[in-house]
């Protein structure tokens, strides 16, 4: 396991959430009809983020009266930018209302910088100042700003859902009330890296091979991304959900990670079923958001 | 919900199907393919020489992709093409290439890498240009990936006589479509298909990405014949009886995303007497994949395995 918690690790995330504050959110906000339905009315919405930088997400809001819970899909590792994720009812939008944005690099925040998957894990990997991720975590954290400025947010019940970046966002923005995590590439990212040729972690595997001289200097820079570091920060009840047995960031590996989380938590792993995985992520939030005796909301063949 | 084994999708083949996707391979033909591959140094190993490469396709549009192969052998070695999924990234085929395949990850206009010319973006893809099926978005993204069987073919170290294509989701539809309409393909392996049974599918099921044809729909009312008529000309079900080589298709029956049934009604449309289906009981649109991987292993090495 990974021991090098930055001594510097607070004022590093210190310094960007002070950067962050002094851009002003800006939202600009579009309807687009064509994707609004009976139940929900969805927009594009811009807003800023450190540099500055213009990031877009996609906004859907459930018709009458609110407040309403608030699914928060934070960025991804990946190209395209999803209204809501692949396979997911899209009747839940009746229910919550869902924001998903693009980090910088990705579709649609893609003006100026443009990032390539596999390739966006390693850029400017050389130095903490140019390192890509610090920005991304800054657009993640932004989007948690943007969402809190709705009206129609319960602000008792904001979920951050996505990848290792939903315990990022609930770690460095206390209104983050709940999470559904399935980390896939920061969780002691260098010593997990031996352990699999497959992406998105072989990037790490990639730069290191490709620049040896560089590599004390990555795995410093990687360790401010830490999950293990930011586990403590976190408040929300939180649901992690693992590999099966045999995948990299298993129950086993994930357990340290528990640990470190002082909420409420569940550590649930995969049953090799994205209909299972799916249909237990979907039933916890649902729990927690309405309580045990409320059904989720799910696809036609999980019923 | 228990998926009918026997259900048949509303799709009617064209008439003129063959005719217009023979002049649609008529002018793919025509264009010069000019390949570009390059060795990636950063992404190649010790074992593994990674390629990126690019290539032209119908409308001139230059199609990039991965090619992974091992850094030593003899002889000839099996191709495979590797087909994506409708929002993921196409992957470097490294995988592949350490159980001994040269392996092409194609990534058809659109994707990541093949988006400078053409971008209908994330929704959008599927309903793109569907008014017509001259105009529409798969018109070309099948082109991308018949291409990549070219590629393979200009290949020094394949052997063109084993040369198979696999995929899941809409890597599943490409592959039903790519066994169809290459007659080198010899062995297919298709999970999950996307592409197929479209009209059923927006209404088994209500999630993205088909429901971007319910927006559609929904957006341009009066539109619904027109959308029927082009998409029978690029639905899977209506290439399936082209399909002569041995393959296996895999489903998942509580799928989320490719309804169960549409898999069905396209693995009994299929033309090959060498054909066999996977169905996964309590396992959605990753169709069985931990299972099923190692049975795709054992398909390709039955059929490609011996030079």
């Amino acid at each position: 396991m990974s021991k090098n918690r930055p001594s510097d690790f607070g004022s590093f995330w210190y310094t960007v959430g002070k950067e962050l504050a002094e851009i002003p959110v800006a939202p600009e906000v579009e309807s687009i009809p064509m994707r609004s339905t009976d139940f929900a009315d969805l927009y594009g919405v811009r807003l800023s983020s450190i540099g500055p930088y213009r990031l877009f997400g996609y906004l859907s809001i459930p018709k009458g009266e609110g407040p309403f819970p608030v699914i928060y899909y934070v960025p991804k590792n990946a190209s395209v930018l999803e209204i809501i994720p692949q396979g997911t009812s899209n009747e839940i939008r009746s229910r919550y209302i869902t924001f998903s944005l693009a980090c910088r690099g990705m579709r649609n925040s893609d003006s100026p910088y443009a990032a390539m998957y596999p390739g966006q894990l390693t850029d400017g990997l050389e130095s903490h100042e140019t390192y890509v991720y610090r920005s991304i975590v800054a657009d993640t954290v932004r989007g948690a700003d943007y969402i809190m400025t709705r009206p129609e947010v319960d602000k008792n019940r904001v979920a951050a859902w996505g990848n290792d970046n939903a315990i990022l966002a609930a770690a460095l923005h206390d209104s983050i009330t709940h999470i559904v995590s399935t980390p896939a590439y920061l969780f002691d990212p260098i010593e997990s890296v031996s352990k699999t040729d497959s992406y998105p972690l072989a990037e790490f595997g990639d730069y290191i091979r490709s620049n040896p001289s560089n590599s004390d200097m990555a795995r410093s820079i990687l360790e401010y991304f830490n999950l293990r570091w930011h586990a403590q920060s976190i408040t929300a009840n939180t649901l992690i959900m693992a590999d099966h047995e045999d995948g990299i960031y298993s129950t086993e590996t994930l357990s340290d990670l528990k640990e470190l989380i002082p909420s409420e938590i569940t550590l649930h792993g995969s049953e090799r079923s994205s209909f299972k995985d799916g249909l237990f992520a979907e039933n916890w939030i649902t729990s927690e958001m309405f309580g045990k005796e409320v059904s989720p909301i799910v696809p036609e063949h999980w019923r | 919900m228990v998926p009918d084994p026997n259900y048949i999708c509303s799709v009617e083949k064209p008439e003129d199907f063959d005719s217009f996707w023979e002049d649609v391979t008529k002018t793919l033909g025509n264009i010069d393919i000019d390949i570009s591959c390059v060795l990636d140094d950063f992404r190649s190993t010790e074992d593994i020489s990674v390629y990126e490469v690019f290539f032209n396709s119908l409308d001139n549009i230059r199609v990039s992709g991965w090619y992974a192969v091992p850094s030593k052998y003899s002889g000839k070695l099996p191709g495979l093409m590797l087909v994506p999924g409708y929002q993921s990234d196409p992957p470097i085929p490294r995988e592949w290439a350490k159980k001994g395949y040269a392996c092409l990850s194609v990534n058809p206009r659109g994707k990541v890498r093949s988006r400078s010319q053409f971008d209908p973006g994330y929704p959008g893809l599927l309903t793109y240009g569907i008014v017509d099926r001259n105009t529409y978005s798969y018109r070309g993204f099948y082109c991308d990936a018949w291409r990549g069987i070219d590629f393979l073919l200009d290949r020094d170290e394949v052997d063109s006589e084993r040369i198979a294509v696999t995929g899941s989701s809409q890597g599943g539809g490409l592959t039903i479509t790519t066994a169809a309409m290459r007659k080198e393909v010899k062995a297919a392996a298709a999970g999950a298909p996307y592409l197929c049974g479209y009209m059923d599918a927006i209404e088994l099921t209500h999630t993205y990405p088909y429901e971007e044809i319910n927006d559609y729909l929904r957006s341009n009312p009066g539109s619904r014949k027109t959308v029927e008529d082009t998409l029978s000309y690029f639905d899977g079900i209506s290439f399936a009886d082209r399909i002569k080589c041995p393959i296996i298709v895999n489903i998942g029956l509580q799928d989320n995303v490719c309804p169960p049934e549409t898999g069905y009604a396209l693995f009994n449309q299929i033309g090959s007497k060498n054909k066999k289906l996977y169905e996964y009981d309590g396992h959605g649109h990753e169709a069985g994949r931990y299972i099923h991987s190692r049975i795709v292993d054992e398909f390709l090495e039955e059929h490609l395995g011996q030079e």
